[in-house]
């Protein structure tokens, strides 16, 4: 399973993570703390400049972009039809702002660093008893068991369409998940005999 | 139910969610998308319970905003927090937890009382919750007034509703599939 992590290097990717995830939170919340469209825009403007800067390390991130501005517009357009431009304005700023910042991060940090500063956030509810350290096993097998389930799925399908000529759509739903349950039980089986508890 | 297990069903259950969103989409032929993910928080409330149902949520979209590009679509990273759509996304570790409570104080004992249970489970959970969450993130984000936003997500509820008809088709076949699961949580034999 590969993440929307850009391997072309940018000047950002050199950044540690626990800073720009700082950074990028205090100017996302930054951007609420105005009502104003031109300081607004300024601010978007700073945002876009800074994730041009990032060259050819944006190019996995081109769908999301699109996706971005397709409901920047139709936001705009709405508000606009509805005699509201002002507000319009004002929350397209800010979409683009929080949404190119958050896909900054994204492209420039793997999601291993991001994953150990969260651990660092949440180890403090250790002492409450909350096994955080568990976070990173949880996301491991989730990730392995990803991959497993959509092999199960297809043999399913294929086995659908030999039998019946046609795709099995929403009837593989029910022995997928039967499939997930037996397969969670001899998993956590396998987990107890290891970990012991 | 120990925590070794608890932690095998909360990861699987996140895997299976993701496996929801490879799944191509299914266009109903008003044009309203289906997407399986949805089905997803359904199904985690029903067959998990509250508790482990709001885990799997919250561990998925842990990933998501990590950066896997979990969601329909190929969508993820911390953008997708911001969009309008993200009320909906807040809603679904809610809608899991609201329905997982449903399904474990309903009527279960035989497959077409769980069934019945599990639509009415999802419809609350799944559907309303949801969807009251998508329309609060609709008006706070996209500044739409709660009118317009209500008729907006008013558009996904007949795709919705079918998802809730085929969530209790799943939990028919599993509890005739796997008897000793106790649907609803707590117990995992």
């Amino acid at each position: 399973m590969g993440s929307l992590y850009s391997e072309h290097r940018s000047w950002l990717h050199g950044v540690p993570a626990s800073v720009k995830l700082l950074l990028f939170a205090l100017l996302g919340t930054a951007q609420y703390a105005t009502n104003k469209v031109t300081l607004l825009g300024a601010g978007a403007l700073v945002c876009i400049l800074l994730f041009a800067s990032l060259g050819r390390a944006i190019l996995p991130a081109r769908k999301l972009l699109a996706s971005l501005l397709l409901a920047s517009l139709l936001i705009l357009a709405f508000h606009v039809f509805m005699k509201q431009a002002v507000l319009g304005w004002i929350s397209v700023l800010r979409l683009l702002s929080a949404s190119l910042l958050g896909i900054a991060l994204t492209l420039t940090t793997r999601s291993t660093d991001l994953l150990e500063v969260l651990e660092r956030l949440l180890s403090p509810l250790q002492k409450l008893g909350i096994k955080t350290e568990r976070l990173a096993l949880q996301l491991a097998m989730m990730l392995r068991f990803t991959e497993h389930f959509f092999v199960v799925w297809k043999r399913l399908d294929e086995a659908h369409r030999l039998r019946t000529g046609k795709a099995g759509g929403l009837r593989l739903l029910a022995p997928l998940t039967i499939q997930m349950l037996t397969s969670a039980r001899r998993v956590a089986d396998t987990l107890e005999m290891r970990m012991g508890e | 139910m120990n925590s070794s297990r608890s932690l095998a069903l909360v990861s699987l259950f996140a895997a299976l969610l993701a496996v929801f969103g490879l799944i191509p989409k299914i266009d109903l032929p008003l044009g309203v998308p289906i997407t399986l993910q949805t089905l997803g928080v359904m199904l985690a409330g029903c067959l998990l319970g509250p508790r482990r149902a709001l885990q799997a949520m919250l561990l998925f979209l842990l990933a998501v905003a990590l950066g896997l590009p979990l969601l329909s679509g190929g969508r993820g990273g911390l953008g997708v927090f911001m969009a309008p759509s993200t009320g909906y996304l807040v809603g679904w570790p809610l809608g899991a937890l609201v329905t997982g409570w449903l399904m474990s104080a309903f009527p279960r004992s035989t497959p077409r009382r769980a069934a019945v249970s599990a639509f009415a489970a999802s419809s609350l959970g799944g559907l309303l919750v949801v969807h009251a969450c998508g329309v609060v993130g609709l008006v706070n984000i996209a500044k739409l007034s709660w009118t317009q936003a209500f008729w907006g997500t008013l558009l996904f509820v007949p795709g919705d509703l079918l998802k809730c008809a085929v969530c209790a088709l799943v939990v028919h076949t599993v509890a005739r599939g796997l008897p000793d699961w106790n649907l609803g949580g707590r117990a995992l034999k």
